[in-house]
């Protein structure tokens, strides 16, 4: 009696469960204030368009996303698509826990990408990771302090970005933001060790401690020496170097196109262009991916990637650049106005031949973390350029290729 | 008679079991992961790949920012333990007089209790900001200070903040508890000690201090374990930098495990705290009771 | 003693707090300021302590941002769920431990000391797994407000237990047994003439068990998945934590108003915390 009540009781839930719409779980990276909306907004619409499908939606601050992740998929409670880092898809790879999507692209879903975007997310010819958002990096200078300090246009190479800097001293100004602190304080140097023709990565050892790395490095510690940063680059992360360059308090910033919106909306009145990053041997500029993954555990695998399917289309693509401030990865988005008739984010677009990504490889994060205290200890002067680059290389080959 | 009395040790363990289980249902699993964890070769996703003895032990004590993060755990703990005892002994002290507004001056004593220590660190980061920071501009207003200190840009004013900041969180609670030290001895033994031309000094020594380490020895030990398990101070401030400069074992266990993405050495860390934390523990308890 | 002496002594004791106080002081005094900022005077050149214009509506945005009222009655929730359940296993165990016949009680309290060593932060990888294999209505314990709570308690029960353990020692036993004689119950005497005897203590190990839980940070974060079940903690650290841009005067607003309710409880009961504390740290 008891045992045909419980499998009678089973069944209505096994039932029900049929019955019942397919829940997809998301895990979305905390951008702005208007990451959240947005994907919200877009589990309605798409809601709306498969009334089977239940979008939920599940915003985390880039911080503590890694480690979510790793407790999540350790417990196996993950969701079945998240944001991540491009520079993490490898280990989720190695790992068997992302799923290739090849199987679910067609070749027109493919066309829909522009390729440079494409190919971080491709591990061993297969596609793991699509190209949620994307940055480059670009000079931005302040044109009422450029002015102040006699200077017509924006610096071409490192040393006219010094010699702009000592008139600007000369004003009292602080002429270049020097990001010494928390992450992506070895990117901030990589600029200036590409533009000097240098590699953070050859062949899969570590290649930075070059000749065209210590010059780098030197080139940035004697701007500091000569009181030609902000005071206490280590102090400054990328959000503070921003903050500055709102604020007027420093002349010239290297980052990503988001500042833009930031400065439209905190600090409309500053006046200030944006230029590549200054050359030395060739131009160069970073270029960053973060991918949406689809877990290979996940149970509603269709469902999901109908669900990815709808973000990459245009409506959402736009909406989501707009709203960020990130480069269009898609065609489609690119096409739209809002791009091609702004001439900030061009700027940004242009530089996309030169650019540089992350290469994925196993072993990034332990690298990226060596070479970020090995270029402050430089800059707090607690080592020479060369023997702490040698030190971080040392570690770095330790966990490269792995 | 002895079922009786069979009967009522039973009936004592009876009630003791519900929070041995509690503790053991939500402790010992955990434990059993981290042991497990320590001696095997784990994938950043927590896949076990095998059997690896004590690699992940080696691997982490051949790390230099480990050894140096094991000396600045007890400079950290020594610092935060000692000054907090310091200060809190002289501020109990005080409280115990009877004075004008003294129930005032407990509550204020008492207010950092009632903010989460992540919540104090980020306060804290604030006030030390470098440009926007009230601790830079009020010292130039005071005139200390011309132009501006990046307190977070080096180690070496990093740290001593983050002390600092230690020593303020954990003097409300040591504070309480040495005050009820203080006020649990009786005061007709200070009038006896008057009466027998003590003086002031002679019956701090030879009076207060004696029935008041029983109270210090707890508020060290229960300190101790707290200040060297601190992760949000430190974590929120600086996250162990800049260049490594302020890792305690905490932040670097957890910056191996969930930054660097290798949870079996910081498994490993893990047990190594775990194993000074018992020893330092152990020692203490009985040098005190050999001293008693 | 004369009134001078009384002016005297206040005098020299507020002179000697006043460096701690000024200490203590100090951030809430930050908090005040930069929570009444509009942003941009939040960066402006040079900071000043008094705000030119009052911006109340930073409180406004931040209960909005951060979701504030929901997160506080999680933060409420939990944190009392939490003292409840470890109350109610520490009591009895305090009293078996500090009145009854306890064969193991050295063993017992070894034990106890050893989880007091265990911190989240260690176990917190373990902590996960372990909830994510408990099933839990149709899940795990992993996002649910009870699984935090069940850790809560079980890591607060040593503390609870030491303290009450050494408070209820210092009951004297006559009481109960009077009360034997007068023909109660074991039972009945606990109830009618040790616990209400014991309340104070019970009150301040109540009190020191919700702060802990109110404020505890890495549980939470490891444990809690859904935008309304997070507490106020977690809220007011994702207000700062990876951000592109932080809203400072908001986070101040925030820390402000997480920190008030305590504060205030704190106020109130700060003569009974002493007293327990004093009569608890005997053994």
């Amino acid at each position: 009696m008891r045992v045909r009540a419980m499998v009678a009781a089973g069944l209505v839930l096994l039932g029900s469960a049929a019955a019942r719409a397919e829940t997809v779980r998301v895990t979305a990276a905390y951008y702005s204030d208007k990451t959240g909306p947005y994907f919200e907004q877009m589990a309605q619409q798409f809601h709306a368009q498969n009334p089977g499908i239940d979008i939920r939606i599940e915003v985390v601050n880039w911080d503590n996303l890694l480690q979510k992740l790793q407790t999540d998929i350790a417990g196996g409670t993950n969701a079945d698509i998240s944001i991540i880092g491009t520079r993490w898809l490898l280990d989720f790879v190695k790992d068997g826990q992302a799923e290739a999507l090849d199987g679910y692209m067609d070749q027109a879903f493919r066309d829909r990408f522009i390729g440079t975007f494409l190919a971080p997310g491709q591990i061993g010819g297969k596609t793991f990771g699509l190209p949620i958002a994307a940055s480059a990096r670009a000079l931005f200078y302040n044109k009422s302090l450029f002015a102040k300090a006699g200077i017509g246009a924006p610096p071409a190479t490192w040393d006219e970005l010094r010699q702009d800097a000592v008139k600007l001293k000369a004003q009292g100004i602080a002429g270049f933001g020097l990001q010494g602190k928390a992450i992506e304080t070895d990117v901030y140097w990589y600029y200036a060790l590409w533009t000097y023709g240098g590699d953070v990565v050859r062949d899969g050892h570590a290649a930075f401690e070059s000749d065209a790395g210590v010059a780098a490095l030197n080139m940035y510690k004697g701007l500091i020496d000569a009181g030609l940063t902000e005071d206490g680059p280590t102090n400054y992360s990328r959000e503070d170097l921003q903050n500055l360059f709102k604020q007027g308090r420093v002349a010239m910033v290297i980052t990503a196109p988001f500042l833009i919106n930031q400065i439209a909306a905190e600090a409309p009145g500053l006046e200030y262009g944006i230029a590549p990053v200054p050359k030395q041997a060739r131009n160069a500029t970073y270029a960053v991916t973060d991918s949406v993954v689809l877990f290979k555990n996940s149970k509603v695998k269709q469902a999901a990637w109908k669900f990815l399917d709808f973000l990459f289309t245009r409506g959402p693509r736009v909406t989501f650049n707009r709203n960020e401030g990130f480069l269009p990865t898609t065609k489609a988005a690119a096409a739209d106005p809002y791009f091609t008739t702004n001439a900030r984010l061009q700027t940004f677009v242009d530089l996309l031949p030169d650019a540089h990504f992350a290469p994925t490889v196993t072993g990034w994060e332990d690298t990226a973390k060596a070479v970020s205290d090995a270029v402050q200890a430089v800059y707090v002067g607690q080592m020479p350029p060369a023997a702490a680059l040698k030190q971080a290389a040392a570690i770095a080959n330790e966990a490269l290729g792995k | 008679m002895r079922g009786r009395a069979g009967r009522r040790k039973a009936a004592a363990w009876l009630l003791v079991l519900p929070s041995l289980l509690l503790a053991l249902a939500v402790l010992l699993y955990p434990f059993w992961e981290i042991l497990r964890l320590s001696v095997s070769d784990v994938s950043r996703f927590g896949q076990v790949r095998g059997f690896v003895g004590l690699a992940n032990f080696a691997r982490v004590f051949a790390d230099p920012v480990f050894r140096a993060a094991l000396l600045r755990t007890l400079v950290w703990t020594g610092a935060v333990v000692g000054g907090t005892v310091l200060v809190s002994a002289g501020v109990a002290l005080v409280l115990r007089q009877d004075f004008v507004g003294r129930g005032l001056a407990r509550v204020l004593v008492m207010l950092p209790w009632s903010i989460s220590l992540s919540m104090a660190a980020i306060v804290w980061l604030w006030a030390f900001d470098g440009d926007h920071g009230m601790v830079n501009t009020t010292l130039r207003t005071l005139g200390l200070l011309h132009g501006n200190v990046q307190w977070m840009a080096r180690p070496a004013t990093a740290f001593p903040v983050e002390i600092g900041a230690g020593i303020l969180v954990s003097v409300p609670f040591t504070t309480t508890i040495l005050l009820g030290g203080l006020s649990s001895i009786p005061g007709e033994i200070y009038e006896a000690a008057s009466i027998d031309g003590a003086t002031r000094l002679q019956s701090f020594r030879h009076l207060t201090l004696p029935l008041l380490r029983g109270f210090v020895n707890i508020a060290i030990v229960l300190n101790v374990i707290y200040v060297f398990n601190s992760f949000p101070i430190i974590w929120v401030m600086t996250q162990g930098g800049p260049d490594n400069g302020t890792h305690i074992l905490v932040t670097y266990l957890y910056e191996v495990a969930f930054r660097l993405g290798r949870p079996g050495p910081a498994a490993a860390v893990s047990l190594v705290m775990l194993a000074i934390v018992f020893a330092a523990t152990l020692l203490y308890v009985r040098l005190q009771r050999e001293r008693a | 003693m004369t009134v001078r002496r009384l002016i005297g002594r206040s005098l020299l004791s507020w002179a000697a707090l006043s460096p701690l106080l000024l200490l203590v002081l100090f951030p809430f005094a930050v908090m005040l300021s930069t929570a009444l900022k509009p942003i941009d005077e939040v960066l402006a050149w040079p900071p000043r302590w008094l705000p030119q214009r009052l911006a109340w509506r930073n409180f406004a945005d931040m209960w909005t941002a951060a979701d504030f009222g929901t997160a506080a009655l999680n933060s409420l929730g939990i944190s009392i769920a939490a003292t409840l359940l470890a109350l109610a296993v520490a009591v009895p165990a305090a009293y078996a431990v500090a009145r009854l016949d306890l064969p193991g009680r050295d063993l017992y309290r070894q034990f106890l000391l050893v989880t007091q060593m265990l911190s989240p932060v260690l176990l917190v990888l373990g902590l996960f797994r372990m909830a994510a294999s408990v099933p839990f209505g149709g899940g795990t314990l992993v996002d649910t407000r009870t699984g935090v709570v069940l850790i809560y308690a079980a890591f607060n029960i040593a503390f609870a237990v030491w303290m009450l353990a050494s408070y209820f020692a210092t009951i004297p036993r006559d009481l109960e047994e009077a009360a034997w004689i007068d023909g109660c119950t074991r039972a009945g005497a606990v109830l009618r003439i040790f616990l209400p005897l014991a309340a104070p203590a019970i009150a301040v190990t109540a009190i020191v068990t919700f702060v802990a839980a109110w404020n505890e940070f890495t549980v939470a974060l490891t444990l809690l998945r859904d935008p309304a079940k997070l507490t106020l903690t977690l809220r007011v650290v994702n207000l700062v934590a990876g951000r592109y841009s932080v809203q400072w005067n908001q986070v101040m607003a925030a820390t402000l108003l997480a920190t008030l309710p305590v504060a205030v409880i704190f106020t109130l009961l700060q003569r009974y915390l002493v007293q327990g504390l004093t009569l608890g740290a005997v053994k």
